[in-house]
């Protein structure tokens, strides 16, 4: 019995190379994000989010999940945008089980392809905080600011390119782009 | 070991409690914060009252739009046993105090400055009310306007 679980557990830990835990979202537009029921109550509709806790002091809504749940960041992203704002900080809280990251490599986790912009290669373990910096994830001002740390196309159509090299995955896969806090 | 589990259970839970919105139907958690003078107001002291618990702030615009239906609600169903206990989430205390007279709001006004009853109470926007009725019962929370006036002439 011992030698099932613990070939669940082998077969588990394959699977699950990261695990995003919370999401930390910051909202701009024309009045405070804080004082309007409408991000909120879209932001606790987005299917797999199991809680929304607003953080009035830094207008910060900090977004936990359902379990065995696939996440998106897209559809938050949505969300947010419905309610008519505008996302200006991204924060991802993701629990990793040993995952080697390099400078313009893509990584594929939990289902996503992340390109990580600023990143030395090193391999992350356990908690790591990083930022979705992809257009519309950021303000318009911090976007132009992140295309400049990479010269692949995928930064401007946040989809796979012919320039992203080792990787198998089809062109028009999502790829997000995001910096190692 | 049987008796810390326990404890241990107990305390999981009270860490559950204190982060979570008062149920309606429930009696209200006691709130102690400070006024515009400094002095501590409990929610405990204002028993025997209908409560309006108000969260805002003066940076926050539908708050202030809200503040006019509270000002006429405070005229009209004060001397009735209303009484208003506004929460201000302001950083800014000067904000806070030049917000509360051009606003006129002549009710319980106290300050959260590190904004702990909002974050306790998981208040996901401003503005933000709770109704607690004469026995310190939560009956209502986040009504518009003029459901706030058909709910507190109910209780009155």
């Amino acid at each position: 019995m011992k030698k099932i679980y613990l070939i669940f557990f082998i077969f588990l830990s394959f699977q699950v190379t990261a695990q995003i835990k919370k999401v930390t979202l910051q909202a701009g537009g024309l009045t405070c994000s804080m004082c309007s029921k409408s991000i909120y109550k879209s932001l606790v509709a987005v299917p797999f989010v199991q809680d929304v806790q607003s953080d009035i002091k830094n207008s910060a809504f900090i977004i936990s999940f359902k379990e065995n749940e696939v996440i998106d960041f897209d559809p938050l992203k949505k969300a947010v945008t419905d309610a008519g704002f505008s996302v200006a900080s991204f924060k991802v809280l993701a629990v990793f089980a040993k995952q080697t990251i390099q400078k313009d490599a893509h990584v594929t986790f939990d289902n996503k392809t992340v390109h990580f912009l600023n990143a030395q290669s090193q391999t992350i373990e356990g908690e790591k905080n990083f930022m979705i910096v992809d257009k519309n994830f950021v303000t318009a001002k911090d976007a132009k600011k992140y295309s400049k740390l990479t010269s692949m196309k995928c930064y401007e159509t946040g989809v796979m390119e012919s320039c992203c090299s080792k990787t198998t995955a089809a062109n028009s896969t999502r790829v997000y782009h995001a910096t190692i806090l | 070991m049987y008796k810390y589990s326990i404890a241990f259970i107990l305390l999981m839970f009270s860490i559950v409690n204190v982060q979570a919105q008062p149920p309606i139907g429930k009696a209200v958690p006691e709130i102690v914060l400070n006024n515009v003078d400094g002095s501590p107001v409990s929610l405990s002291s204002l028993k025997g009252k209908v409560v309006i618990i108000d969260f805002w702030a003066s940076w926050c615009g539908p708050c202030r739009l809200a503040n006019k239906t509270l000002v006429k609600l405070y005229k009209n169903y004060k001397d009735k046993g209303l009484e208003i206990y506004s929460i201000s989430a302001d950083r800014n205390k000067n904000a806070w105090k030049r917000a509360i007279k051009s606003d006129d709001m002549t009710w319980i006004n106290v300050f959260d400055e590190e904004m702990i009853t909002a974050t306790q109470w998981r208040i996901g926007y401003l503005p933000f009310t709770f109704i607690v009725d004469r026995r310190g019962k939560i009956v209502a929370a986040d009504l518009e306007a003029k459901d706030l006036e058909n709910e507190i002439k109910k209780l009155l």
